[in-house]
């Protein structure tokens, strides 16, 4: 994938971006207002303080805090108050030298280093070995040559710094610089250095701010440190380590001391972090692919439900009605859909307007989805009203432009779907259980034995950590049951059947040092680790070259030959679907569009995106007579959350007219089985070749 | 393999004379020499310059710096200029006192930061949201503060265990372990802060990859998933990080160190900068730098066999 236009675009606004974070956070005004406040107070002390930070009562030592001493004295009668304010400003003010130091040094040098290869070569080495030099101990070597001087000392302490900030700059100097804007400024004829400073720079901003105030609070840390054992400035002048040190000495006698005079040290340096946490966004991190646990479920949905019938399961083949379920509105209005079409039908739901439908328990080895809709949680619906129905041995095709709801279908099967996404209302009928409600027991049961699933990237599919022999014997140990020497013997014979000639090789390497064709193999072989009755796929050759493609297909339709399996291929090829799909669902904008036997689809299909795709698809073109081209849909896939209640294609279908911005149900096809969302069906049948030729958006028809 | 460990003791090696050369420019850049240091307030300027030139501290630096290391090298790291004694077997003495202390407050502080780290990770929601709060309070902690705190409650008011003072593991094993547990406690609060952040964040990326689909549709368990899978991908950015606490903690103990008073590296280099014992710094650079490349060069090898693309390549 390229870089995408919106981060250019929000990069540039990452100015006001950063102030609004910080304002709206009450994390960051309370430590602004807390650095601040001390640095005020410690100016305009002489103002208001009632002692000075040297004025010794040798009558009230080491006291509590009381009205006199708001915050107790020290072993010689000093006012902690007076004290620790007084140390304040010079504090903050010299913990200001290492990041501003460092920053100085870095920043130019990460610049030179982005541009020059060899610059970026050698600036590496000296970075690496300034980190490897033991910095506490060289700053007190430093010490020793130079005296308690501290904003020298703090000055080394930013050249120290360097090596860690050069590679957190670099990093993301780095990154920038390969932008597409950067590039395009390259084109533009910009000189480099004024590219650096005109893009490279503002747009790391960000990053400079927040190691300047987590280096500000370094600075602050290790004054105080040193000021602890002895070696910051000398005394009577106060610093806050000094007090802490004091403190230590009287622990025994008066405990209250080191309360105050750690707790300014440690405010100050949280205030400095959190606002670093904010000013970075808070250590925003990816969230995790699949939802490792499943939220309960919200009782009741919308509608009440009564038994209505339950007649005990008759044959194993039958759609036995064990217990179903009506919601109560709906008893009465039952769509007619259902019955009017055949037994065997694929598609038995509802159409939408009526909404639910009656579930059932599913045959042997049978999957039932019913009026499935996915959403985001707390936003727009992916997928409105799927229903489908794949039956043992049969390979059903899920077919449809990018974005329209498949892949996050085929997750929901086995409850892999991301966290942030869940099934609204529907279920997902295998055999007794329903996979759209099933807690993670009943899932584990199913995932791997029953149904197994495989990934679009074969490359990224494999744990890269692990060998292929452990991974898959892994697999087969925990779901076959068996002890590690058979499961060892049974990846073999796995890694066999799926085509692998060096199984030893192959089981002793790691995922990054197999091809994508053999990987996709192996993640075929562990899938069928617990030979499972259905697989589910995700675009399983859509990686891969086209010669390693048909490879995969041919033994996917050898498991379907041999092991009696049916598979679910997700997939937006239809040469693919042509090739190894029994029955095939057009998917468009979160719904079902048409479904049907695969020579009813493509041969004779019923809907205009079907004719589309058809006309589109780079295999199927047919140039016989030289004046037929390849097809292109105008327009895009609408997004989630944009859908009308008519008809989602019309705005880019040839065909549409007024009367397509009803709500339209799934109807039965005109010939065959299955059904086709299009109330023009019958005007629009067999006029696929229209879409051959350039089409006038929204109902250039005729 | 071999050409690996080769560039990287090459590479340790120039960072060793690296260090040298810094601690000897700045002992000699200082404005005390050692005869002031060695004779005291009491010598007249004519004994200072005696000595000094007895010791060749007028020779030209170059001369001085490879007389160091030629000594260096056959193991003499030179006399204190304040007892007179050899630095070499001193230092020895005091290296397994910070050894323990570093080591055991790097293993806690790596316990306690990654279960914390893949708690947050894991959970998310609140409980992301309290440990992020609570790492970061811890992070900003200052060591030395925190010990005085731990001191006061067990050692002050409980009397579990003392205050301050070290009791080295030959004289009595219990007394030793106790004598290091509020030092190795002090540590661990306050640095498994940044291990437990490093944690979360390559946990979440770890939970964030295509395989953890795979995985999970051959129906792995969750702790398994979290614990043998993310956590094994998650591994090499966190030992980074152990790794570097360890290094913070060896040179930087020196706080701690005082604050125990715990004979260690960090204490002697506190003593030696207070008293301008300069051969004493010298040397304390140089054992101090030759721990952290020793490290560095034992995370390198890890992260060659923790990484199978780095091990196979």
């Amino acid at each position: 994938m390229t870089v995408s236009t919106t981060s250019i675009l929000t990069i540039r606004r990452s100015e006001r971006k950063r102030a609004h974070r910080l304002f709206r956070s009450p994390t960051a005004v309370l430590a602004l207002i807390w650095l601040i406040g001390l640095v005020v107070a410690s100016l305009t002390s002489p103002l208001w303080l009632r002692y000075g930070p040297l004025e010794q009562d040798l009558t009230a030592v080491l006291q509590g805090p009381s009205v006199a001493h708001l915050l107790g004295t020290d072993e010689l009668g000093r006012d902690l108050l007076s004290r620790i304010v007084t140390a304040a400003a010079s504090t903050l003010a010299i913990g200001c030298i290492p990041p501003i130091v460092a920053v100085l040094i870095t920043v130019p040098v990460t610049l030179w280093a982005v541009r020059s290869a060899r610059a970026e070569a050698t600036m590496n080495r000296v970075s690496e070995i300034v980190m490897s030099l033991p910095g506490t101990v060289i700053i007190l070597a430093f010490i020793a040559a130079v005296g308690t001087n501290m904003p020298l000392v703090m000055t080394l302490l930013g050249v120290l710094l360097f090596g860690a900030l050069y590679r957190i700059f670099f990093g993301q100097a780095k990154a920038l610089q390969k932008q597409l804007f950067i590039e395009a400024a390259a084109v533009d004829g910009v000189r480099p250095t004024a590219a650096s400073f005109r893009h490279v720079l503002p747009n790391m901003s960000t990053t400079v701010i927040v190691q300047f105030v987590l280096f500000f609070g370094v600075g602050i840390m290790m004054q105080a440190g040193l000021a602890f054992i002895g070696l910051g400035p000398q005394p009577p002048e106060p610093t806050w380590g000094g007090m802490i040190q004091t403190a230590a000495r009287f622990i025994f006698q008066q405990p209250w001391m080191m309360v105050p005079t750690g707790a300014v040290l440690a405010l100050t340096i949280i205030a400095a972090n959190s606002l670093a946490d904010v000013l970075s966004g808070g250590a925003a991190t990816p969230p995790p692919l699949v939802a490792l646990r499943r939220r309960k479920k919200k009782p009741a949905p919308d509608a009440e439900y009564v038994v209505a019938v339950a007649p005990a399961g008759a044959g194993a083949s039958l759609p036995a009605e064990a217990t179903v379920l009506f919601p109560v509105e709906t008893v009465a209005d039952l769509p007619e859909v259902v019955a009017t079409l055949p037994a065997d039908n694929i598609e038995t739901s509802a159409p939408d307007l009526t909404g639910r439908t009656p579930a059932r328990t599913a045959a042997d080895g049978e999957l039932i989805i019913d009026d499935l809709v996915l959403g985001v949680d707390g936003g727009p619906a992916l997928v409105t009203g799927v229903s489908l129905r794949v039956q043992p041995g049969r390979v059903m095709g899920l077919v449809g432009e990018s974005g329209c709801g498949k892949s996050v279908t085929s997750y929901a099967i086995l409850g892999l779907l991301s966290p942030g996404l869940s099934v609204r209302s529907g279920s997902i009928r295998w055999g007794r259980a329903d996979l759209a409600q099933a807690d993670e027991r009943t899932l584990a049961k199913v995932r791997g034995h029953d149904i197994a699933f495989i990934s679009q990237e074969p490359a990224r599919a494999l744990d890269p950590m692990f060998t292929i022999g452990w991974q898959l014997g892994a697999a087969v140990k925990r779901l076959r049951r068996v002890g590690a020497r058979d499961a060892k013997s049974i990846a073999g014979q796995l890694l066999e059947d799926v085509g692998i000639v060096d199984v030893p090789r192959v089981l002793g390497s790691y995922p990054h040092q197999i091809s994508g064709g053999m990987a996709q193999r192996v993640a075929i072989a562990l899938a069928l680790a617990g030979s499972p009755r259905l697989l589910v796929a995700d675009e399983p050759t859509t990686a891969l070259d086209v010669t390693i493609q048909a490879e995969i297909l041919a033994l996917l339709r050898g498991l379907v030959a041999s092991r009696g399996m049916s598979i679910i291929l997700v997939t937006h090829d239809l040469g693919v679907v042509a090739d190894l799909c029994d029955d095939v669902s057009v998917m468009y904008a979160g719904q079902i569009v048409e479904t049907g036997t695969v020579r009813d689809v493509l041969v004779r299909p019923e809907h205009p995106y079907t004719m589309a795709l058809l006309a589109a698809d780079p295999h199927a073109i047919l140039d016989f007579d030289g004046t037929s081209r390849l097809a292109s849909i105008p327009g895009q896939v609408p997004l989630p959350g944009s859908w009308t209640t008519g008809c989602r294609f019309a705005q880019r279908c040839r065909f549409a007219r007024d009367e397509c911005l009803t709500a339209i149900p799934l109807l039965p096809r005109a010939e065959g089985d299955g059904g086709v969302r299009c109330v023009r069906r019958d005007e629009v049948r067999g006029r696929q070749e229209e879409w051959r030729r350039p089409v006038a958006i929204g109902g250039g028809d005729l | 393999m071999l050409i690996f460990v080769l560039k990287r003791v090459a590479w340790a090696i120039l960072t060793l004379l690296i260090a040298s050369w810094i601690a000897f420019v700045l002992v000699h850049l200082s404005g005390s020499t050692p005869g002031g240091v060695a004779l005291g307030q009491s010598a007249t300027p004519e004994q200072v310059v005696a000595y000094n030139e007895s010791i060749g501290w007028y020779d030209p630096w170059i001369q001085q710096y490879l007389a160091w290391v030629g000594q260096v090298l056959r193991g003499n790291l030179g006399t204190s200029l304040i007892d007179g004694r050899p630095i070499g077997p001193d230092i020895a003495k005091r290296l397994p006192v910070t050894a323990a202390l570093a080591a055991g407050g790097t293993i806690l502080s790596a316990v306690l930061g990654i279960v914390l780290g893949v708690v947050a990770a894991v959970r998310r929601g609140g409980v992301d949201r309290f440990i992020t709060v609570l790492t970061g309070v811890m992070l900003s902690l200052p060591a030395f503060w925190v010990g005085i705190l731990l001191v006061y409650v067990f050692a002050v008011q409980l009397r579990l265990l003392p205050a301050t003072g070290f009791v080295p593991f030959e004289v009595s094993p219990e007394k030793w372990f106790k004598s290091l547990v509020l030092p190795v406690l002090t540590i661990a609060i306050t640095s498994a802060g940044f291990i437990a952040r490093q944690t979360r964040a390559s946990m979440a990326e770890a939970l964030a990859q295509e395989h953890i689909r795979t995985l999970r549709a051959v129906g792995t368990p969750s702790g398994r998933i979290i614990y043998v899978h993310a956590l094994r991908s998650a591994s090499l950015p966190i030992l980074a990080t152990v790794a570097v606490q360890f290094i913070v903690l060896f040179g930087g103990s020196v706080m701690i160190e005082l604050l125990f008073a715990l004979p260690g590296i960090g204490q002697a280099m506190q003593s030696a900068v207070g008293s301008a014992d300069l051969p004493f710094v010298q040397a304390l650079v140089l054992v101090a730098t030759l721990v952290v490349v020793i490290v560095n060069v034992v995370l390198e090898t890890l992260n060659r066999t923790l990484d199978p693309k780095l091990r196979t390549s």
